[in-house]
């Protein structure tokens, strides 16, 4: 049954990711050296910025399945659509959380203007309408393909919203971004970065075989129950 | 017919229904006096001036007053079912968005240039050196307003949440409408050069062409049983 290799698959590289996180912890908190310029609070960069990368690719998954879906009306792209984007939002999260919490210390303040924390407040926001038009939809293959056209406007608009947000933040100067690559990277400050990279993916692609194979599952019985009450 | 035909029996359709009932723009065009109303009283004029701030709170009122109206694009032919009838029509789905599209237009810009007279009124505006340029801006901003408005209102309405699901919804991606309509509209009221909004004209074309493209090819998605 191809779907419970699908599911092996998402356990072992969920847990691989669950793993690589907690060396990076262990990385980030022992044995990578601290930043000179930033200090201590720089270490929460090695989880937010992988965090980010897997929140905007999380979107460009559900994008590309919506599209399709909307052009094949198979199914299993939406399940993969509805994996993605729930993934997706977690990482969102953990951006947000995180990068204020940076902030305050690099920055003196939580919340900023700054163009990639708007942009990920904005996609955050775009996720939750793509929720919200599945669950209020009684016919559900309405929701399918009214999420598809939310995921799909949103990535249209994404590029000019990043344009705008930085040229709006060109013309309001504000506290000085330091940036977090740094102009140097320390060996081990460039192997800590890669770690989380590959872990939180391992981490994503593991949760989202897992999310995907249970709403494959999940279609398939609503459906069922669809024709039992006939 | 043709397919310009068939766009125009929408728009026409849809006006000559607004002109009969004038319920849209009614709600639209009271939002906004009393918009105008509530900000007057929401500044306190000692420590800003509310010509500093007009082009926001103009592009402000026309976002929260044009969803009203807009929201409700799909609302009088659900109830009767004769949106049904509109779908098995031989009109193609994209034509029929984009009547539905620009008979928004014409209405929001309406109520745009009604908003603007307003609050020249009310805060003691000067329209700029170049009151054809604003009027350009506006109608920029509108067209990309209008036309996700009107796939999202096709969208919202399909839901039991209705129209209270639209500003969730449609917010997040106006943001690129209001950053360069109310730059360009603070820019010309103060009388600042024209080079200097020209780059935001573009920008607010590319989103307008952008939306009125995405509409058109989504719509049939939306609206298909």
């Amino acid at each position: 049954m191809p779907s419970k290799n699908v599911r092996t698959a998402g356990g072992v590289m969920a847990m691989l990711g669950v793993v690589g996180v907690l060396v990076l912890h262990w990385m980030v908190f022992f044995w990578t050296p601290t930043e000179a310029n930033q200090g201590i609070i720089q270490r929460i960069f090695y989880i937010h910025m992988p965090s980010a990368v897997v929140a905007f690719l999380a979107f460009g998954i559900v994008a590309i399945c919506s599209a399709l879906y909307l052009w094949l009306g198979d199914d299993h792209l939406d399940q993969a659509a509805v994996a993605a984007a729930e993934g997706g939002i977690v990482f969102t999260t953990i951006v947000l959380l995180t990068g204020p919490l940076w902030g305050r210390i690099a920055w003196g303040t939580y919340w900023t203007w700054e163009p990639r924390l708007t942009l990920t407040l904005l996609l955050w926001f775009i996720y939750l309408g793509y929720f919200l038009v599945r669950a209020s939809t009684e016919n559900p293959d309405r929701g399918k393909r009214f999420a598809a056209v939310v995921g799909i406007v949103g990535a249209l608009d994404i590029p000019l919203i990043h344009l705008s947000v930085r040229w709006f933040r060109s013309l309001h100067p504000g506290p000085v971004v330091i940036k977090p690559e740094g102009p140097t990277l320390a060996p081990q400050m460039m192997t800590t970065i890669m770690v989380g990279l590959v872990s939180l993916l391992l981490l994503f692609a593991g949760i989202f075989l897992i999310r995907y194979t249970i709403e494959v599952a999940k279609q398939t019985l609503d459906v069922r129950d669809q024709q039992a009450r006939v | 017919m043709t397919y310009l035909g068939q766009v125009y029996a929408i728009v026409w359709k849809d006006l000559l229904l607004e002109l009969r009932t004038r319920e849209r723009i009614a709600a639209m065009g009271a939002f906004a006096v009393l918009a105008g109303v509530l900000f007057n009283y929401s500044i306190d004029a000692t420590i800003v001036r509310p010509q500093d701030i007009a082009a926001g709170l103009i592009w402000m009122t026309l976002v929260f007053g044009g969803l009203l109206g807009i929201g409700r694009t799909f609302y009088l032919e659900a109830q009767d079912g004769a949106f049904q009838g509109i779908l098995t029509s031989p009109a193609p789905k994209d034509a029929i968005f984009l009547g539905k599209t620009a008979a928004n237009f014409v209405l929001l810009y309406v109520v745009a240039l009604l908003v603007v007279a307003v609050f020249t009124l009310f805060f003691g505006l000067h329209l700029g050196t170049s009151p054809a340029l604003l009027a350009l801006v506006l109608a920029l901003g509108a067209l990309g307003f209008v036309a996700l408005g009107t796939l999202f209102s096709a969208v919202s309405s399909g839901t039991h949440m209705g129209e209270t699901l639209l500003p969730i919804l449609v917010f997040p991606l106006l943001v690129p409408m209001v950053i360069y309509g109310v730059s360009a509209t603070s820019r010309l009221l103060v009388g600042r050069p024209v080079a200097e909004v020209a780059g935001n004209l573009r920008m607010l074309a590319a989103f307008a062409v952008l939306a009125v493209f995405a509409g058109a090819g989504l719509f049939r998605y939306v609206v298909e049983e």
